[in-house]
């Protein structure tokens, strides 16, 4: 399995203990969350979630003490999803999404495609709107949303994450956005708010 | 830029540049800027802080003490 490139490590079993509960097992709702989002639905989440920790465990003379350990989970977590879980699912075949993100990001169809959405539209999603909006994208775009706005990282962190270079994790991240705001200004049409 | 000033990816100079003087003068990313930094702020309070659920914690803790 591909981790962190770092020299390999060795820990006796208490450390090894140690860093799994101090280290590892504090990310454990981040982690139940972004699998969560990932699979949409919570026994997956749940498999995938245990699938991770057991690898993180197996192989955590990979992991340097101290460093990002939310990160290394996170990779392992997404490493796994796309591996086992994909696999197994009935998604259709995947898109080419670098070929799709090129076209996307010509200025010329970023202008017509942003919606003119409204900060007000936004003060009266008090509801699931911008879950299930989040929930709606395709999950290379979704992830991009999860790693950044919900669990912070940063695009370099991101970029390992997902194994791609820091460019291509700003361009989906734009791309994720704008289709973000076009679902909420669809449920801002809905809303009664005009968006134009 | 808009994206790195939201991110916190952005230099000071260019923080300052962008929030003190452009925003002043253009309107689509004054507009812009503040959609993006409240979808950005719903994200975070509407996604986030789910717990795990405790019996996945107990799961785990057993089979790490196993192997």
């Amino acid at each position: 399995m591909e981790l962190e490139e770092a020299p390999k490590q060795h820990y006796s079993e208490e450390e090894k203990q140690n860093i799994f509960n101090n280290e590892f097992m504090p990310h454990i709702h981040s982690m139940y969350n972004f699998g969560y989002r990932l699979t949409l639905d919570q026994d997956d989440s749940k498999d995938l979630v245990q699938d991770t920790y057991l690898k993180a465990y197996r192989f955590i003379e990979s992991f340097q003490k101290g460093t990002n350990a939310k990160a290394w989970l996170f990779r392992i977590l997404k490493n796994s999803f796309i591996n086992d879980y994909r696999k197994k699912s009935k998604e259709p075949s995947k898109v080419d999404y670098q070929e799709v993100e090129t076209y996307y990001n010509s200025e010329e169809v970023d202008r017509q495609i942003t919606p003119d959405l409204r900060v007000e539209a936004l003060k009266d999603m008090i509801g699931d709107e911008i879950s299930n909006a989040l929930n709606a994208l395709d999950v290379d775009f979704r992830t991009v949303i999860i790693l950044c706005d919900l669990e912070g990282f940063k695009y370099d962190e991101m970029a390992k994450i997902l194994d791609i270079p820091i460019g291509t994790v700003r361009s989906r991240l734009h791309r994720a956005r704008n289709l973000l705001k076009e679902k909420l200004s669809e449920y801002a049409k809905q809303m009664g708010y005009k968006t134009t | 830029m808009l994206q790195l000033i939201l991110d916190g990816e952005a230099t000071h100079e260019q923080k300052e540049q962008f929030l003190k003087h452009h925003l002043d003068e253009c309107l689509p990313c004054y507009k812009n800027y503040h959609l993006e930094l409240k979808i950005k702020e719903l994200l975070k309070t509407k996604c986030c802080g789910g717990q795990a659920p405790s019996d996945l914690v107990e799961q785990i803790k057993s089979k790490i003490g196993a192997e």
